[in-house]
């Protein structure tokens, strides 16, 4: 792929809720792009444009992310703690989708500057209902940051 | 300022920080016939705004807001103040806090989200979008999202 | 002999001709000081035999020129050149002098002499002279004329900015009233429609329809403002594919009209992307809308013609009447009343500035009833 601009970061390591999510985001034709990273560590080298995402550059974030919590090799937390720790990813909109009914997790995701924190519907409808929500709130309602105001020195060189 | 809306349950307390009566009016109008029960207080500018969340004086006794909705241009302490007070007090951060503005500016856009707002929302001109907008974020912030509300 | 010609002026101006000899031998001096006598200068002189005295003389007077020897006991004409010039002052010095060979001459003119005269041809003196002082007297007006430049060029940029923060901030401002008035006029009309009489239903539309026409002008000119506003760095863009981002906006207008839009391949041109797309958006669309009996046809074509590149519009549309050419691209001047075409009559306006921005030029060809080609060029880069 070429450095094309993502709309949607999916992170979500569970097959079946990233189609459901893909195909609810895709029918209301609210992205043209939505890369899907299935563990927290493509997750970070994607934002953080390392490893196998060299090409992609800071000054196109995407406009949302969706973030599972539960994620093999780095947990969605400390991915969430990382890009909003960084002030070239931290204006990123961060929604959390998690299966997780623990209070403290909703606390936790708050308190790390997540944008919102949605409760996964356990019904299939509900929760292709649920991300068209989410898409429509945060890409149409919602006006998301142009660029991340970092001076150029954070551009990555080619 | 405060009004019960919907039936009983416990409400979902919303602090809207809005200097312009017009405006409070057209979102009172707009959440009228809210799915959720909710309680909106209202903040006419930003030292009153951050009295009310932090309890001092006069507001011992207000409830806790759930969200806050936030003008951006406000007399006294303006909108970007209030948002970078309650984002730093660590009683008040986890609070979301969602812009919504008349500006459509790509510098205020990217200032809020720099200072931890939760989202941005330009205030429409037309009315009839003006309250679809704000029965969006109603819709979104109390049905669609968990809150981190805490026991009072 | 006194050379009148066309240094003839420089001899009024410098009513005493202030020079610094540099020359240890008096018999020299005084020929070359007679040598500028005879040539018509009035003179008054000071001479320096060394570096000391030169020095000296230098620091405590102001001199129109120095006429320098070449070679002197423990110093050098071009020695003094350099002094003269570390002590930033920009005095003419023309080496007068018994032998010179080219080479060296020329080295020494490279180095910052301004002539050399040789001695055993010292009638040049007094014509190298008036040639260094009319050059310097150039090279003055020139940096003033400079200065001056700088300085217009500075309060106009002023005065730009000053302009379209007042616009900015004037639309702005003027939002916020103007949305309530809106609001609740349409608020009174939703909730209140038909349970007052009917001359209140009336007064509410017009009410209603006032504040929403001023609202479409206040942001087409906060659009107008904005115009050249954190422009991007120009790149080299397709206008091709500007053109296709325009013809995806006006999808719906092109479709509710049957327009059908037609263009030659188009070359790549260096300009911000997002402003050519508005050109084609406003030309197009235009197009469309001031359309006759006919379906709408457009065709976008260019040509490239010394050194500009031009950009066509051409339509089969309603035309305009050449009274008007001019009157078109000016802010929120309309041809028709509002309900025959809709809009404020903002979009020439937008694009001329876009155009001129680009330091380019916009106009129009039509005749009533028989179309119109709107045509732009920008200066080839």
């Amino acid at each position: 792929m070429s450095s094309a601009e993502v709309d949607i970061l999916l992170v979500e390591d569970n097959q079946d809720d990233a189609e459901l999510a893909l195909h609810a985001l895709r029918r209301e034709k609210l992205a043209n792009n939505i890369f899907v990273a299935r563990d927290g560590e493509e997750a970070l080298e994607f934002i953080f444009c390392a490893g196998a995402f060299t090409h992609r550059s800071f000054e196109h974030p995407p406009k949302l992310i969706l973030l599972d919590l539960k994620l093999p090799k780095v947990d969605g937390m400390e991915v969430l703690k990382r890009l909003k720790r960084d002030a070239r990813t931290k204006t990123i909109p961060v929604v959390i989708m998690t299966s997780s009914k623990e209070e403290r997790d909703l606390v936790k995701g708050y308190g790390l500057g997540a944008n919102s924190y949605i409760q996964k519907p356990v019904d299939f409808d509900q929760f292709r209902e649920t991300v068209k929500q989410v898409g429509l709130y945060w890409l149409v309602t919602n006006q998301p940051p142009v660029g991340n105001g970092v001076s150029q020195t954070s551009r990555k060189a080619t | 300022m405060q009004e019960m809306m919907g039936t009983s349950a416990l409400p979902i307390e919303i602090l809207l920080v809005e200097d312009s009566p017009g405006d409070v009016l057209l979102t009172r109008e707009a959440l009228r016939d809210a799915k959720i029960c909710l309680n909106l207080q209202v903040a006419a500018d930003g030292e009153e705004a951050m009295a009310l969340l932090r309890r001092e004086g006069k507001y011992a006794a207000a409830p806790r807001p759930d969200l806050v909705l936030l003008d951006l241009n406000l007399p006294k302490k303006d909108g970007r103040e209030v948002l970078q007070e309650i984002k730093a007090d660590s009683n008040l951060a986890i609070i979301p806090v969602v812009i919504l503005t008349t500006s459509a500016s790509e510098v205020d856009i990217l200032r809020s989200y720099q200072l931890h707002a939760n989202c941005f929302v330009t205030k429409p001109v037309d009315l009839e979008q003006f309250l679809i907008v704000v029965k969006s974020i109603d819709n979104f912030w109390l049905t669609v999202v968990k809150l981190p509300i805490e026991p009072d | 002999m006194i050379d009148a010609g066309k240094y003839g002026q420089l001899q009024d101006s410098v009513a005493t001709l202030r020079v610094l000899l540099l020359e240890d031998n008096p018999m020299d001096s005084e020929l070359t000081l007679q040598e500028l006598r005879k040539g018509g200068f009035n003179v008054s002189a000071d001479t320096a035999t060394n570096a000391e005295e030169f020095t000296r003389r230098v620091q405590t007077n102001q001199y129109h020129i120095v006429l320098a020897d070449y070679t002197l006991p423990q110093w050098t004409g071009m020695d003094a050149l350099q002094l003269l010039r570390g002590q930033s002052l920009d005095t003419p010095l023309i080496l007068v002098t018994g032998s010179l060979g080219e080479e060296k001459a020329v080295e020494c003119l490279k180095q910052g002499a301004t002539d050399f005269v040789l001695k055993d041809r010292i009638s040049r003196l007094p014509l190298a002279v008036r040639r260094a002082l009319e050059e310097k007297r150039l090279r003055q007006e020139h940096r003033e004329a400079e200065a001056d430049l700088a300085r217009k060029v500075k309060e106009l940029a002023r005065s730009n900015a000053e302009l379209e923060q007042l616009a900015y901030v004037a639309s702005h401002d003027l939002q916020e009233p103007l949305r309530m008035v809106s609001s609740y006029t349409q608020l009174l009309a939703k909730r209140y429609q038909g349970q007052l009489d009917s001359d209140a239903d009336k007064f509410i539309a017009y009410a209603v329809d006032g504040a929403n026409r001023m609202q479409r002008l206040i942001q087409d000119l906060l659009a107008y403002s904005r115009v050249g506003k954190g422009q991007k760095d120009l790149v080299e863009t397709s206008s091709e594919a500007a053109l296709q981002h325009a013809l995806t906006n006006l999808s719906q207008a092109i479709t509710e009209n049957n327009a059908v839009i037609t263009h030659d391949p188009l070359p790549p041109v260096v300009i911000n992307e997002v402003q050519l797309t508005q050109l084609f958006q406003n030309l197009v669309a235009n197009a469309i809308k001031y359309h006759g009996p006919e379906v709408p046809r457009i065709h976008v074509f260019s040509s490239t013609k010394d050194k500009e590149l031009t950009f066509f519009v051409q339509d089969n549309g309603i035309g305009i009447s050449a009274q008007y050419f001019e009157r078109i691209f000016v802010m929120f001047q309309r041809l028709h009343a509002r309900d025959e075409f809709s809009g404020t009559g903002i979009g020439l306006a937008i694009s001329k500035k876009i155009i001129e921005r680009h330091g380019g030029r916009i106009s129009v060809e039509s005749e009533p009833g028989k179309g119109s080609t709107f045509s732009f060029s920008l200066p080839e880069s």
